[in-house]
């Protein structure tokens, strides 16, 4: 029987990773992400969650233990934030290039100095061109429902990457909200056991990531790129399907909210996009036709998609809770390049909101949209990037 | 398995690879210098004078395959039971291993294995002999170099007769030799394995007197002259009529003579006869007293012997030349000279030099000279001899002319009995080239030893050599005939094996197998390496540690 | 010098090949001679864990390599931990016939792979470690390394290095692991008979093997195996275990306790390039702390390592 709980994101995390049967954990404490490691400690040493349990000494050494497993050919998890996620920079390379298909919950937590604990997207998107596919959940169940079809999505032999499950510190992590797991023996049909195609294995010795040199190297890039291509495809379809199962869909690579018509979109990622629908719902009250359109997979980009919302509205109003310095916000960043060599492109303005835990609420969306619907009316966008609520 | 992949779809999505034989390719063109193995001569086969080839010998000992190991010794000597109990062991001299700790008890084991042979004698196709010739030789002398070329020219199928004009054979093995150094029963087995190989000993004929050397030369297709040197020279004083000589008492006693001729005896001279003289008239309860005119240092003895000899409790009175001997109240009065040493001579030792006016007297029941033998060479066609009354003979093949040979202390003059055998080996060689028709040369001269400096003493540990033990005086002096010597055991024996440095000669120790550090050496041929040169890097690494030396590197060619 | 029984032995070592021909390691490579001598010692039922370092270059590149074992190369400083990922795996798939090795480098073991090492080390991994020591970064062109002896070249160290060596097996002795061994291809029987001695042993084994380097040392490429015996036989590397916290000299270390049986350092000093600049001050220096260390093994040997973080046999 399918069972609702009320508890926080990070503890979802933990029986998403229980539910998944995945079979070694290495994982390093942080805050804001600690929650998960505690969790996953009561549930292997009461015995409820039958894994291997590597308390490593780095969030470094997490990845590089979390890669020998892989290696071994069992499914692989851990989980970290912030200051871990970047030290773990160099092997993230490593194992989207080994095609690890590692599922990692990132606690978006802004990264110093000095100290800030807070919610941040810049650690997760300075890891970007890792290879690594990153969802961005908007609540807890979106949390458990994504690191199950993820496994199912990074498992599949058309794409073989590793993949990291964002949600936000604090929002999600500590928030407790209802969330409903479903049946065991369905998950187990729908996710079945992690049979990789090779490994290290003593009867067919091969080495793995040995020397490539240059008349081989790009080859390999390009698989990886393709294999993100086919995530692309295959993300919606397993959305879909989890869907079918278990009565829950997230839109796919956008989870998309009254678009149709809109004039005006909000472009969103995370709980601002949770916030955006209320905003969406006050401001059509007004007359104002405003959408919203959370795009939860960033990494493989969802460019196709982007651009068929662009096609039908005038203007995209997009959040970022993050920067890339000397340009812009992320997702602005990405959105703008989609639209690069597009007809009939809408107006766009970026804002930067929400940076080291700074409250988006659904009136700071409002003042947002207010100011898009302006400069949209007036057919001009007065500044490309708004930093939303900074001090005078 | 994964397929080795050409095109992008073949390839796995990530980088697994195939272990390969020659992953980068071949590697041995990095190569400047590249190992060979060669087999070089040892200092013990280099100085032994039948160059026995001791490390091969050893090789089959620690392999515990004795019997290949008596058929390579019988290749260059048939007699090691001889060689191993009363040979100086020029072999152990040199021996590198003495550099290091101490030599290889090399003739233990040769006495070891010749004992080992003797026993199996008999047995059928221990001696393999080759396919009858059907040609006759006639030997005339049954010393060790007569003895050691009818064995070879046997095995080569030839039909042997040899003449002995004693009643035993064996010569100085027989009648010079005393029992103690070598027991008489051993000779006897030797002639008599040899007897069993077919060859025909005609003892108590003496050619010359009971049949005409030009009838033996007549009859025989080829003929060898091995007849020793028995003849003592003599001193040149007067007085010499009261001395007996040393060889004709050593046969004396031989054939059962049991009484001294005195009890003081002094025995002249400083070789081995004198020695084995001095040391048998010991047990024969006589107080023997040896006259050398040098020091100690220059005696031709045997050294080993020399310092039994002091054990045994002989006197010895060195820098002294008698000049005339006389008799005086049944006592024999030996007038002498004390000598100092003065330059180098020929034999590459200091000269005696008489001191003026440093006579003096020494009186002794009898005298025995033993200051050097010759052969006696009257009874031999003088177109034979030069104007000395030596054999002219080409000592490198012991080729005289028409159809006779000559070898051992008959050309050489007193040697030892190793020298004989090997004389009489060569012989046996050039007397077969002679009946195939074909040039007759002479074995080609081995090429200088390996020395220590070429051998890895680091694999070796320090370990005593096997001593024999040895009957002390007291108990020895009593016995003419017990073996003052004895053997050592198997086990001993192996372990010498082991001590040996195998200079020269790779002793299979995989040593450059497990330090390749490219894999490149092959053990297939009996352990011996072989170099793979597709990935041979030619560190040098075998060779620098090769434990017997013979791996060498030698420079590619561009 | 080696017991004579040694050639016997060295017969009865596996004839089986797992670093096969054709591998890229220098002319002379003492790490290349470590290898071979590992598979001899655990044969291909093994997997292992190599990091960035000269044995990453040495099997040649993709698609094919000269290891005929399972590999996973890994990122520098993470050999311990990617190995505790394999171990954990194994556990779970219950494989137990197979033992991961983590063959690394020392500046992957000493420098930048000390933390993965270490805390590898803490949980108990069961695996074993050998860090074959060229005390330098000899894959990218000698540099030094915190392995690198005092006075040595590098092309860091232009001038010889000013400091010294760690101590790294006394620093894996501080993590109380059941079993810390020295060796040296040069003597291939021992190496072997601890490698062999660490798989039977459950928990993180660590054995340190001190490779010569022609490439990086400056010598003759014919002397790998000599100056790894000189090294052994001046005491400059004394061969040891650390069994269960208890130290023990093993041959023919166990025998240079005494100052007059070791050989002069001069001798080993010598055949080498990268010491061509020692002072005799340094040498001096060198011949101190060596004497020292003597006088800590020696404390050690005969206290039964009351000194040391005790580990008990569980």
């Amino acid at each position: 029987m399918a069972q609702t709980v009320i508890d926080t994101a990070n503890h979802i995390a933990a029986y998403a990773a229980k539910a998944a049967r995945v079979q070694v954990v290495a994982a390093y404490p942080i805050t804001p992400q600690t929650s998960i490691v505690e969790r996953i400690a009561e549930l292997v040493e009461s015995g409820e969650f039958d894994a291997e349990y590597i308390r490593v000494e780095s969030e470094h050494s997490a990845m590089a233990a979390c890669m020998g497993a892989a290696a071994t050919g069992v499914r692989t998890f851990t989980a970290t934030a912030s200051h871990g996620l970047v030290l773990m920079h160099e092997p993230l390379h490593w194992a989207s290039g080994s095609r690890f298909p590692i599922v990692m919950p990132v606690v978006n937590r802004a990264l110093g100095p000095g100290w800030n604990i807070w919610a941040d997207y810049n650690d997760s998107m300075s890891q970007r061109d890792t290879g690594w596919i990153q969802f961005y959940c908007a609540d807890n169940q979106e949390v458990f429902d994504t690191i199950i079809q993820a496994y199912k999505l990074c498992e599949n032999e058309r794409v073989l990457l590793p993949a990291m499950i964002c949600l936000e510190a604090f929002i999600l992590s500590h928030t407790y909200l209802p969330v409903k797991i479903p049946d065991q023996e369905k998950i187990d049909e729908f996710l079945p056991p992690y049979k990789p195609k090779w490994f290290l294995d003593v009867n067919n010795p091969l080495s793995h990531a040995n020397i490539v040199s240059p008349e081989w190297y790009m080859e390999f890039r390009y698989m990886m790129q393709e294999a993100m291509e086919n995530a692309k495809q295959l993300i919606p379809e397993i959305d879909k399907e989890y869907g079918k199962y278990f009565g829950f869909e997230h839109g796919g690579l956008i989870d998309k909210y009254e678009c149709e018509d809109a004039d005006l979109i909000l472009l969103t990622m995370g709980t601002i996009g949770s916030e955006a629908k209320i905003t969406v719902d006050n401001l059509r009250k007004e007359g104002l036709k405003v959408g919203s359109a959370r795009v939860r997979v960033f990494r493989p980009f969802p460019k196709e998609e982007i651009r068929k919302l662009a096609e039908n509205t005038q203007m995209f109003a997009i959040i970022d809770r993050g920067i890339s310095f000397g340009m812009e916000g992320f997702l602005a960043e990405e959105t703008k390049s989609s639209l690069c060599n597009q007809k009939d492109q809408p107006l766009i303005a970026g804002f930067i909101a929400g940076l080291g835990g700074r409250d988006v609420t659904f009136k700071t969306i409002e003042k947002i949209a207010r100011k898009s619907a302006e400069w949209m009316r007036r057919g001009r966008v007065e500044k490309e990037t708004v930093w939303v609520d900074l001090r005078k | 398995m994964v397929v080795v992949p050409k095109t992008r779809k073949e390839m796995p999505v990530t980088t697994l690879s195939v272990p390969t034989i020659g992953s980068a390719g071949k590697t041995g063109f990095w190569r400047d210098f590249r190992p060979v193995m060669v087999e070089l001569v040892s200092p013990c086969t280099y100085d032994c004078p039948a160059n026995n080839r001791l490390p091969q010998i050893f090789e089959k000992i620690r392999d515990g395959k004795l019997e290949e190991a008596a058929k390579i010794f019988l290749e260059t000597n048939p007699f090691p039971s001889i060689t191993g109990r009363i040979c100086p062991h020029f072999c152990e001299e040199h021996c590198n291993r003495s550099e290091y700790d101490e030599a290889v008890s090399i003739r233990s084991i040769e006495r070891f294995l010749g004992d080992y042979i003797l026993e199996r004698k008999g047995e059928a196709g221990f001696h393999e002999i080759s396919t009858e010739k059907g040609k006759k030789i006639g030997i005339i002398g049954s010393g060790p170099a007569g003895l050691s070329a009818a064995y070879y020219l046997r095995k080569m199928g030839y039909n042997v007769t040899i003449f002995e004009s004693e009643e035993k054979p064996g010569g100085m093995l027989t009648y010079g030799i005393p029992p103690y150094r070598l027991p008489k029963q051993i000779v006897e087995k030797e002639v008599a394995a040899l007897t069993k190989m077919g060859i025909e000993i005609k003892s108590g004929k003496t050619v010359g007197e009971d049949i005409k050397f030009e009838d033996v030369q007549k009859e025989f297709d080829a003929v060898l002259l091995a007849i020793g040197a028995w003849k003592e020279r003599d001193i040149g004083i007067s007085g010499e009529q009261l001395m007996m000589s040393g060889l004709e008492f050593l046969g004396e006693v031989n054939k059962g003579l049991m009484e001294p001729p005195g009890m003081d005896v002094a025995v002249i001279g400083g070789g081995n006869v004198s020695v084995d003289v001095a040391r048998t008239l010991k047990r024969l309860k006589a107080k023997p007293s040896i006259l050398y005119r040098r020091t100690e240092k220059e005696m031709p003895a045997i050294s080993e012997e020399v310092t039994k000899a002091k054990e045994d409790g002989i006197e010895f009175h060195f820098l002294t030349q008698p000049v005339d001997a006389s008799k005086k109240n049944g006592k024999i009065v030996l007038k002498c000279i004390r000598m100092r040493l003065g330059e180098l001579d020929a034999s590459g030792r200091r000269r005696p030099i008489p001191i003026e006016g440093s006579q003096f007297t020494l009186e002794f029941d009898a005298v025995i000279k033993a200051i050097g033998e010759g052969p006696d060479t009257t009874w031999i066609p003088k177109k034979f001899l030069n104007e000395g009354g030596w054999m002219k003979v080409d000592s490198a093949t012991g080729v005289v002319g028409e159809n006779l040979f000559a070898a051992g202390d008959l050309i050489s003059g007193p040697a030892t009995v190793v020298e004989a055998i090997a004389a009489g080996r060569r012989t046996a060689r050039s007397i077969n080239q002679y009946l195939r028709g074909e040039e007759i040369r002479p074995e080609v001269p081995l090429e200088k030893p390996v020395k220590i400096e070429g051998i890895n003493i680091e694999y070796y540990e320090p370990k005593e050599r096997a001593k024999a033990s040895e009957l002390p005086p007291e108990e020895r002096t009593k016995s003419l005939d017990k073996e003052e010597t004895s053997g050592i055991s198997l086990e001993k024996v192996q372990d010498e094996a082991h001590r040996c440095f195998s200079c020269g000669y790779c002793r299979a120790c995989d040593i450059c197998w497990i330090f390749c550090p490219d894999g490149s050496v092959d053990l297939e041929n009996g352990g011996k390496p072989e170099f793979d040169y597709d990935y041979c890097k030619g560190c040098g690494i075998c060779s620098n540690e090769c434990p017997c030396g013979v791996i060498i590197m030698e420079r590619e060619e561009e | 010098m080696q017991s004579t029984k040694f050639m016997e032995s060295i017969k009865e070592l596996s004839k089986e090949e797992y670093l096969l021909r054709g591998h890229i390691a220098c002319a002379g490579c003492g790490p290349a001679i470590g290898l071979r001598l590992l598979f001899k010692a655990l044969g291909n039922k093994i997997i292992l864990v190599v990091p960035a370092c000269c044995s990453s270059v040495i099997p040649g590149p993709y698609p094919y390599t000269s290891l005929a074992v399972p590999v996973q190369n890994i990122i520098f400083e993470a050999t311990g931990a990617t190995a505790s990922g394999v171990v954990a795996a194994l556990r779970k798939k219950g494989v137990n016939d197979v033992t991961v090795v983590g063959w690394a480098g020392d500046g992957g073991t000493f420098d930048i792979g000390i933390q993965a090492l270490s805390g590898a080390a803490e949980r108990g991994t069961n695996f074993i470690y050998v860090c074959y020591d060229n005390e330098a970064y000899g894959n990218t062109g000698v540099q030094r390394s915190g392995a690198t002896p005092y006075g040595a070249w590098t092309t860091t160290t232009p001038t010889g290095k000013k400091e010294r060596k760690k101590d790294m097996p006394f620093i894996m002795a501080a993590h109380r692991i059941p079993y810390i061994a020295t060796a040296c291809p040069s003597y291939p029987l021992d190496f072997v008979k601890k490698l062999r001695k660490a798989k039977a042993i459950k928990g993180t084994k660590f054995i340190h093997l001190l490779a010569p380097c022609p490439t990086g040392w400056r010598y003759d490429t014919s002397k790998t195996v000599e100056i790894g015996r000189l090294a052994v036989q001046t005491g400059l590397w004394a061969l040891f275990e650390i069994e269960y916290g208890r130290f023990k000299l093993n041959p023919p270390s166990d025998q240079l306790i005494d100052k007059e049986k070791r050989r002069p350092i001069k001798e080993y000093l010598s055949l080498q390039g990268r010491f061509r600049k020692l002072t005799d001050d340094d040498i001096e220096k060198k011949q101190k702390w060596l004497d020292e260390d003597w006088e800590r093994y020696h404390k050690l040997a005969s206290n039964n390592a009351s000194d040391l973080a005790l580990c008990e046999e569980i």
